[in-house]
């Protein structure tokens, strides 16, 4: 449907576009994206010929689109621009017409285009079609602004940051209102944008560019699951997939660094360490350093006088978990035990960590919000 | 007293005439020097400020000069006065094309208009309250410099200022100046009506404040 061929353009020296090759199919939603200077809107405004290229071709349903005319070529290819640039001095419905105008459509299809498209956005046309733009908002300026791209029915429409300077909730429909355009009327659509997440939730097939180059072509499932380069991942970010919760092991949460004291030291040092640390409880190793089980200072209160060493004090009572043991599992057995926390144990029996339900809370929520 | 009324109405007929066809002229040509500037910024860079010291040339010497190539005719005021009155409407011209805000030129490119689609449907209309402001000042403008048609024997309110200086005449000098500031103020007024008419309705709101 397009295909861009070693397309480069140089100015002065800064190479804007260096050897781009890709092909968009037909009824494709494909988003450009990348770091601002990437040559992501230079490409866009390629194809509707606002910018020559230095070298290479771009085929246009097979034919190259430096043979067309460029005003024939522009009026029957969509174009929604950052700003929106309706025509102040025109009402709605003019705007809409612009380019069925320009095609010299009779006056009565104009009409019926407009109210057609009206229509698809649920905007009345007795409303709206003889309002000026200053007399609408935002967001209601931009979907007619689509509109207007949409009017003559171009196969393909071009979008360079449409959304950007609009609110966050207007984006949000809007981004909805051109998805299910798109699929509708079965358009190709040229998006750019520098929102990771609105190329996520709109592209088939998401082009990331930098410094002139295509970087990584992917649908966004793939790009999510292995993105090129760090800088991509970087853009993705919060997007990226997170491990299956389900995969998930209990050593993935724990607290480690935990304090513990061998079993053959005496109650003083015992208790010294538990100041030292602010810890009522400590955990007990033999001399290999294996987990032998816990010790507290109300045992100790009670009676650590008639007892040299805390061997004898071990508590073994505190349920031990496995590093590599499923982490939901895990979760599950400290809220039942009653326990302020599990031991985790090492394959040997060292310790591990322990895992307390600040540090699930604290786990649930990174899974929650990233 | 009815003979004196008829003279001034009279010279008001002759000095209305002369400024109408003259900011007419003047308008039609700054509005094409005007586009035609703005289409060739290169051009206009230098243009520009020359045209604008020959604009403080007074009207004075101006006429006299005119006078030596084009002798004592109506012609040789209407050929000053235009000229006079095409200065505001292009220099307005050009600096209304010029602040047409780059989101509609991108637009109306990216929509498939071509150069005079682009200036008829877009780029004028949106200059238009510029351009006006322009017409009025020199509309404005042209009603007192018309005066100095009397300097060369060509009638309008002039004589009576003419004849007032020389003789003295307080009274004579008013005869004069009293219906040209009349005459300005009507002129403006209808300029202003145009403007109303010529702005689209979509570029008014703003403007109001509203």
């Amino acid at each position: 449907m397009l295909r861009f061929d070693r397309v480069s353009l140089t100015y002065g020296n800064q190479k804007i576009l260096n050897d781009i090759s890709f092909e968009i199919q037909e009824g494709q939603f494909a988003v450009f994206i990348g770091p601002s200077g990437c040559g992501k809107t230079t490409t866009l405004k390629m194809i509707n010929r606002l910018i020559q290229p230095d070298s290479g071709h771009i085929y246009l349903n097979g034919q190259d689109i430096a043979s067309i005319d460029r005003y024939e070529l522009r009026r029957h290819t969509g174009y929604v621009i950052q700003q929106i640039g309706l025509f102040p001095n025109m009402t709605v419905a003019q705007n809409i017409c612009v380019v069925p105008k320009l095609l010299k459509w009779p006056k009565d299809q104009c009409d019926q285009t407009v109210r057609a498209l009206l229509d698809m956005v649920e905007m009345p046309y007795d409303q709206y079609a003889h309002k000026y733009p200053s007399e609408m908002s935002g967001g209601q300026q931009q979907r007619i602004g689509i509109l207007r791209a949409l009017a003559a029915s171009p196969p393909v429409v071009l979008m360079d940051e449409p959304f950007s300077a609009l609110d966050p909730m207007t984006r949000r429909s809007l981004q909805l209102e051109v998805k299910n355009l798109q699929q509708k009327l079965n358009k190709t659509i040229v998006f750019v944008t520098h929102d990771m997440e609105e190329a996520l939730d709109l592209a088939d097939i998401i082009v990331f560019m930098d410094r002139g180059q295509i970087v990584q072509t992917a649908p966004p499932e793939e790009m999510l699951e292995s993105p090129a380069t760090d800088q991509i991942r970087e853009f993705l970010g919060k997007h990226q997939s997170a491990p299956d919760p389900a995969g998930l092991t209990v050593d993935q949460f724990m607290r480690t660094g935990i304090i513990t004291v061998k079993q053959d030291r005496g109650i003083n040092e015992c208790v010294s360490r538990m100041q030292h640390h602010n810890v009522d409880t400590l955990l007990v190793v033999d001399g290999a350093r294996r987990y032998q089980g816990t010790v507290s200072i109300a045992d100790i209160r009670l009676t650590g006088h008639v007892v040299k060493t805390i061997g004898p004090l071990v508590r073994c009572v505190t349920p031990t978990v496995h590093t590599g043991d499923n982490a939901k599992e895990c979760f599950e057995q400290l809220i039942s035990s009653g326990f302020p926390y599990l031991v985790v144990l090492n394959g040997d029996e060292t310790v591990a960590g322990i895992v307390t339900k600040t540090s699930m809370a604290s786990a649930m929520a990174e899974q929650l919000w990233g | 007293m009815n003979e004196l009324l008829v003279s001034i109405l009279q010279a008001a007929a002759v000095h209305t005439g002369y400024t109408l066809v003259s900011v007419a002229i003047g308008a039609v040509l700054g509005l094409t020097l005007g586009i035609g500037l703005s289409r060739l910024p290169a051009l206009a860079r230098y243009l520009i400020p020359l045209l604008s010291i020959l604009n403080t040339v007074p009207g004075i010497v101006f006429i006299g000069m005119l006078y030596i190539l084009t002798g004592m005719t109506p012609a040789t005021v209407i050929i000053a006065l235009s000229i006079y009155a095409m200065f505001p409407v292009l220099k307005n011209t050009v600096v209304g094309l010029d602040s047409v805000d780059a989101q509609y030129k991108e637009a109306a490119r990216g929509c498939g208009m071509d150069h005079y689609q682009r200036l008829v449907q877009v780029e004028l209309p949106l200059a238009m309250p510029t351009i006006i402001g322009g017409l009025r000042l020199s509309t404005v403008y042209t009603v007192s410099w018309a005066v100095l048609a009397a300097m060369i024997s060509q009638g309008g309110l002039g004589n009576f200022i003419y004849q007032g200086v020389s003789s003295n005449n307080n009274a004579l000098i008013l005869q004069g100046a009293v219906p040209a500031a009349i005459l300005a103020l009507i002129l403006g007024g209808l300029v202003d009506l145009l403007q109303k008419r010529a702005v689209p309705r979509g570029l008014r709101k703003g403007r109001d404040g509203k």
